[in-house]
């Protein structure tokens, strides 16, 4: 709760939380559609892999039990697109530390909540538009979910899970104040994380020593999900075994939720911690 | 002093390794003055600010703004204060109006107040044709206004200014102390912080001189001249390699030992034309030929360097390489 929040009643602080929220969001999404670098990489790095995997290595890439590849690699660049521009959080604000802007917020009488409200709900808007323009860029190539309603969840999904990641993201911008800083620093995590998985190859075709990492670790899990959810009733028992971890389509939605609320939660509290000790 | 619209007792910060920030700053600004916080880099009057603004806690101490505890309840001090910083914190990629507006969205003015309030502000400080421009279009003194207008956009009734004209040139400081000037006009409250002893001269009613951490005198800028500089006898010699001899040769003319910056000995001189006198004769007696002598009213440089030993931070204006070190 916010010191604003113990002298208001409890619903007005709320709406207030909510308005600057909206109000931080609208002045990150601003900003985010004038660094034209910014929205370049956004947009052109999901086509770029997506046509890079579908037609440079794709044909290399065996182990997919008849599934079609460009239906298997879709779900992996989704997460791999909202995990890297997750990272706008953390560079956005370790420069807005860096800048005194975030001294200038904390002298405002406006909800401390916000300022990680907004950025997470800008961050979520420009990751929903990446997904778009991966779907798009995808079903040009051939991409084909078995349903509608199973491509949203997925894309819900996955945008839950980037939110979750960019509290991490911002945690760390929060520390290290500098946007270089945080890319240093989040590269070797992010990285492995996204390539040891299941989103670009089988995971059974990597050696035993990987496999039990790349199959549970949560980007798998999430990815996995994803997956299952896209492919629905498609998906063969052969490839349900060994494309997605064996696992039904509720449970790897749980799992993934689970990882989701769990990074969330640590790196909210984090985040508000931190934040509030800024004063210390 | 009942009527204080900023209050410190006894305010102690320590950093993280040990650095003592603060040891003990008091300060009061009467209702409708300026108070100038002056004091080298490092002093502790950015710390000083920080804490009166909440974006600090003390380790120990009390402070009170426009009638609020800050530490018990410094939500409720956010409303009533306005901060710009020596780094303008505008957000470079808004425009100018922009800015204004999510500043005052977030102090949660309607929407048609923003509007009005961005308006009249863009107006005030002469950044009506700039409003719809981004920042980073903008100089080094139109920030600074920027920064100073978000500043005022709730109308508070206390405003910190942590070093406005810090790195501006001349021309942008001169306009910004007429805007400050216009202020406290309207009855603001403003407590400055800066390295300018021109500036805290101009613009303060009371200065508190603030060195490692501690205010270690204040008053009125004559009172403080009067009590803590005396006039100076200032000798400037054909060459600074005598000046330390000639500063020998002096020792005992005024009420404490000459100082020497370069060519210049200074010689302490509260006696007035009779120290004037003397220094001539002896001057005369050994054959040093000077390149000029004056006998000189005390400024707040004198205050400065008769309290703490030193002079304060030289003015990046100056030209002299060696000391303004930034």
């Amino acid at each position: 709760m916010s010191d604003t929040a113990a002298r208001q009643p409890m619903s007005s602080a709320l709406v207030w939380a909510v308005r600057d929220t909206l109000a931080m969001a609208g002045r990150n999404l601003r900003r985010l559609s004038r660094q034209p670098e910014q929205v370049v990489f956004n947009v052109v790095s999901p086509i770029m892999f997506t046509l890079l995997f579908r037609y440079v290595f794709g044909g290399a890439i065996g182990g997919l039990q008849g599934l079609n590849y460009v239906n298997y690699l879709v779900p992996g660049i989704a997460v791999q697109t909202v995990l890297f521009s997750a990272g706008v959080t953390g560079f956005a604000l370790a420069d807005d530390m860096q800048k005194g802007f975030v001294d200038r917020l904390r002298s405002l009488p406006m909800s401390r909540s916000a300022v990680f409200g907004g950025r997470v709900v800008a961050d979520t808007v420009n990751n929903a538009f990446g997904l778009l323009v991966l779907v798009a860029t995808g079903y040009a190539v051939g991409f084909r979910p078995a349903s509608l309603a199973g491509l949203v969840a997925a894309l819900l999904l996955l945008l839950l899970f980037a939110l979750a990641v960019s509290l991490g993201y911002a945690l760390i911008g929060l520390v290290v104040r500098s946007p270089e800083a945080v890319n240093a620093a989040t590269f070797p995590i992010i990285f492995p994380l996204t390539f040891a998985s299941s989103a670009f190859v089988p995971v059974a075709t990597m050696p035993g020593w990987l496999q039990g990492f790349a199959t549970h670790q949560p980007v798998s899990v999430v990815i996995n999900a994803a997956r299952s959810l896209i492919l629905g009733d498609t998906a063969t028992a052969d490839q349900r075994a060994l494309l997605l971890s064996g696992a039904d389509t509720l449970s790897l939605v749980l799992q993934s939720l689970a990882w989701s609320a769990g990074i969330g939660l640590l790196f909210g509290l984090l985040c508000t911690r931190t934040y509030r000790n800024l004063g210390r | 002093m009942s009527d204080a619209a900023i209050l410190a007792e006894n305010l102690v910060k320590t950093f993280k390794g040990d650095v003592r920030a603060l040891e003990g700053v008091s300060l009061s600004v009467e209702s409708g003055t300026v108070l100038g916080l002056l004091g080298p880099n490092g002093a502790g009057k950015t710390t000083t600010v920080n804490v009166l603004t909440t974006l600090l806690r003390p380790d120990s101490g009390r402070a009170r703004v426009a009638g609020v505890d800050v530490l018990a309840d410094p939500a409720e001090a956010r409303r009533r204060i306005g901060l710009a910083g020596q780094y303008a914190a505008v957000d470079e990629k808004l425009t100018g109006r922009e800015n204004l507006m999510l500043v005052a969205r977030l102090n949660h003015l309607s929407g048609a107040e923003s509007r009005s309030r961005a308006t009249a502000l863009l107006e005030q400080f002469g950044l009506t044709d700039a409003g719809g421009r981004t920042a980073t279009t903008y100089s080094g003194g139109m920030r600074r206004r920027l920064d100073l207008a978000a500043a005022l956009v709730a109308r508070p009734p206390v405003l910190f200014l942590d070093e406005p004209t810090t790195g501006l040139d001349p021309r942008s400081r001169i306009d910004l102390w007429a805007v400050i000037e216009d202020l406290v006009r309207e009855g603001v409250t403003v407590l400055l912080t800066t390295q300018y002893l021109e500036e805290a001269d101009r613009l303060a009613d009371r200065i508190s001189l603030v060195d490692h951490g501690r205010v270690i005198a204040d008053g009125t800028a004559a009172e403080l001249k009067a009590r803590h500089g005396g006039a100076v006898v200032e000798v400037r010699l054909e060459d600074s390699a005598d000046a330390g001899s000639v500063a020998g040769l002096l020792t005992d003319v005024g009420e404490g030992p000459p100082t020497v910056d370069g060519d210049l000995v200074r010689v302490p001189a509260s006696a007035g034309t009779r120290v004037l006198a003397e220094v001539v004769r002896r001057l005369d007696d050994h054959q040093v030929a000077a390149r000029g002598m004056a006998l000189r009213e005390p400024s707040l440089d004198d205050v400065f360097l008769s309290l703490t030993g030193r002079p304060p931070e030289a003015d990046p204006d100056d030209t002299d390489p060696k000391e303004t070190g930034r």
